[in-house]
């Protein structure tokens, strides 16, 4: 049984998408990721609205002081195993906001992160590569 | 659609408010910045809302200038065409101002943002509560104040 | 009786951009809006307080990454009026071309979103795809495909090739084609129109007076635009018209928008035909003289304002932004009474806003004059016993 669901896990890997306080550029990317120039879901990976249902989290943002309790809430709703990837230069240290009061820095002050991607903003062929590496290191075990 | 000539709106609020109207300067073809008494501030402002239909207010800036705090207006008429930034100086220890939501009801988010990062108060304004800053930030610390320090990581 | 205030979270399906509104309800239908923002608040007022004069460009890039450019170009204009210098013409007209694609790329985006927020998907997919076209231009010309770093203090840091214009005059061309026809679908299809026409209606006189911007107010046959009334860098030499519709709803902002964006179209091409060759940037000293200055810009989403001063340091005493869609927010509210819960996402998406959000519900009982907040562990174990499935 549970080689089943890891299988299933591999073939169609299920986002959640979240923002935590950013300019929106990485949004974008993320979004045009979905769009038909480069279309993840030929892969499979559907964006998906809750978390209960997602197996990977791709955050965006340099997390700000009201965000941070409900990017962990929401970390914490998502079913094991579950997988995080952090888009974007911001989401991995805090990027250009350096010296803002209202900014925690990289999301991996508050949630454990998987995989970084670095980029400002991120470019969907590198948000497809992390999500295809990911897939590739389920495989492997 | 008119084209306000700036330097006849200035003459004639110097005409106007005697004394009051303390300095000006041009920003560029189409800005003046004009600092006024701050007890006159409502009437030069409905002085040029209604003679000169300087209704729309951009935004309001609110500067810490280590002694007081600076508060511009920027207003420009229907046409958009100028920018005319009125400037008023409060005491930082104890800034109160009127609030010009009366008269410009397109103010009063800008007066919620002065009020939130600086601390001056709006005496009238409908309701000034925060607006930008998170709610478990401390009360009576004003992020935009030059004692505010950020510890650079 | 008491009202219920219902919040729209960023977790809700039929939402994608978050924000947060306190909904004052009764029933269906909306009797009041309270916005509380700021879950985007990054303090970027004080962090250019921190900068150089040019790391704050970059800093001020990040404002909005969608409408990057405008907020480069605001910043540099109020900065170049402290230095007092004049940039080279060429890059004036690179300013306008740079410009120009970021408001076609903008309106075309944001398109696609209104068609996720009415649930007409194919129309998101649609134009997103054809949007890629604007990205690769911009990546042609400065190498990144949202955030080009275009202006300096000065001038500007690229240039257009002549190999480069045949290219964007092609795309282009191809860009104006599917324009129209998505102006026709907006215009024509039945199912859009019942979900926009007369819906989140903002009357001309409301428009003014809560002071709206850009769209929002053009659509409310309000006739301002910073690039006519205040034209900054050679706008006064370009051809084009400003784009007003009276019909003062959803769907008017629609059409100013699709219109705005064949609008764009054609002062690019004017633009790449009047440009001549020479300087592209002019050397300024490291330090600007002390004074202060204002510099007005027309962003796809509004009039942009930026103030500097300067107190002959290093870094800028103050630096103030007014965004646009902060202009809107009254207008906003005032559009959103009377409508139903599921004319919010419309009517939200028309004004394009640009944050995001999280939630909170609090009750309000006029009767007793009491309000009261619930926390969100507060909602969940209400919420359980509500349900009989234990706290």
């Amino acid at each position: 049984m549970p080689s089943i669901l890891a299988w299933s896990r591999i073939r169609s890997p299920w986002i959640l998408y979240m923002c935590t306080g950013a300019c929106n550029a990485c949004d974008i990317e993320v979004l045009a990721a979905l769009a038909p120039k480069y279309d993840v879901e030929r892969f499979g990976i559907l964006l998906k609205g809750s978390p209960r249902h997602a197996d990977v989290l791709v955050v965006t943002g340099a997390v700000s002081r009201q965000v941070a309790p409900r990017l962990k809430r929401i970390y914490e709703q998502m079913p094991d195993p579950k997988f995080v990837i952090a888009a974007g230069t911001c989401a991995t240290s805090g990027g250009v906001y350096w010296g803002c009061y209202n900014i925690l820095g990289g999301i991996d002050k508050v949630i454990p992160v998987t995989m970084y991607v670095p980029g400002c903003p991120v470019r969907p062929e590198a948000v497809i590569d992390a999500v295809a590496k990911l897939i590739a290191k389920l495989k492997s075990g | 659609m008119s084209t306000f000539n700036m330097e006849f709106i200035v003459k004639d609020l110097m005409n106007t408010f005697p004394n009051k109207i303390l300095d000006y300067k041009f920003d560029g073809a189409r800005s003046v910045f004009v600092s006024v008494d701050t007890g006159v501030l409502h009437d030069v402002i409905r002085y040029l809302k209604d003679r000169y239909y300087l209704k729309h207010i951009t935004t309001i800036t609110g500067t810490d200038l280590g002694d007081s705090i600076e508060l511009i207006y920027h207003l420009s008429p229907l046409d958009r065409r100028v920018l005319v930034n009125v400037k008023v100086r409060i005491s930082r220890d104890n800034p109160h101002i009127p609030s010009i939501v009366p008269l410009l009801p397109g103010a009063v988010l800008y007066e919620r943002e002065v009020h939130d990062l600086l601390g001056v108060i709006f005496d009238g304004h409908p309701s000034l509560e925060r607006l930008i800053l998170p709610d478990d930030w401390p009360e009576g610390v004003y992020p935009l104040r030059k004692d505010y320090k950020v510890e650079v990581r | 009786m008491s009202y219920y205030q219902v919040p729209i979270g960023p977790q809700h399906p039929a939402i994608k951009e978050a924000f947060q509104f306190n909904f004052i309800l009764d029933g269906e239908v909306i009797v009041d809006v309270k916005p509380r923002l700021g879950f985007v608040h990054r303090g970027i007022e004080k962090g250019m307080e921190l900068r150089t004069w040019v790391q704050g460009i970059f800093l001020a890039e990040r404002i909005c990454g969608i409408c990057n450019v405008p907020h480069t170009t605001c910043y540099c204009l109020a900065v170049e009026k402290l230095y007092d210098v004049d940039v080279p013409e060429r890059a004036k007209y690179l300013r306008i071309i740079i410009n120009e694609l970021n408001r076609i790329h903008s309106h075309l985006l944001w398109i696609g979103v209104l068609g996720m927020e009415l649930g007409f998907h194919t129309l998101f997919m649609y134009v997103w795809r054809d949007r890629e076209k604007v990205m690769d231009l911009v990546e042609m010309i400065s190498g990144n495909r949202v955030t080009p770093s275009m202006n300096c203090i000065g001038g500007v840091v690229y240039d257009i090739t002549p190999e480069m214009i045949p290219i964007i005059k092609r795309n282009l061309d191809n860009l104006e084609e599917r324009t129209k026809y998505y102006k026709s679908v907006l215009e024509e299809d039945p199912s859009i129109r019942a979900r926009t026409v007369d819906v989140g209606v903002l009357s001309t006189d409301k428009a003014l007076d809560l002071c709206a911007v850009g769209p929002t107010a053009r659509a409310s046959n309000v006739k301002s635009d910073v690039r006519f009334d205040d034209p900054y860098t050679l706008y006064d030499e370009i051809d084009f018209n400003l784009i007003t519709y009276d019909t003062c709803d959803v769907w008017g902002r629609a059409m100013v928008r699709v219109d705005e964006t064949l609008e764009s179209i054609s002062v690019v091409r004017q633009a790449l035909d009047k440009m001549r060759p020479g300087p592209i940037n002019v050397k300024v000293k490291r330090i600007p003289p002390v004074g202060e200055a204002t510099a007005r810009v027309e962003a796809p989403r509004g009039e942009l304002l930026h103030y500097v001063k300067s107190d002959g340091k290093e870094t800028p005493y103050r630096a103030k932004m007014r965004t646009p869609t902060l202009a809107n927010i009254p207008s906003l509210c005032e559009m959103l009474k009377g409508y139903h819960i599921a004319d919010i996402p419309a009517i939200v998406a028309s004004i394009d806003p640009c944050y995001c959000c999280t939630e909170r519900v609090m009750f309000i009982d006029p009767d007793k004059g009491k309000k009261w907040i619930w926390s969100y562990d507060e909602l969940r174990n209400y919420s359980r016993k509500y349900y009989g499935v234990g706290v």
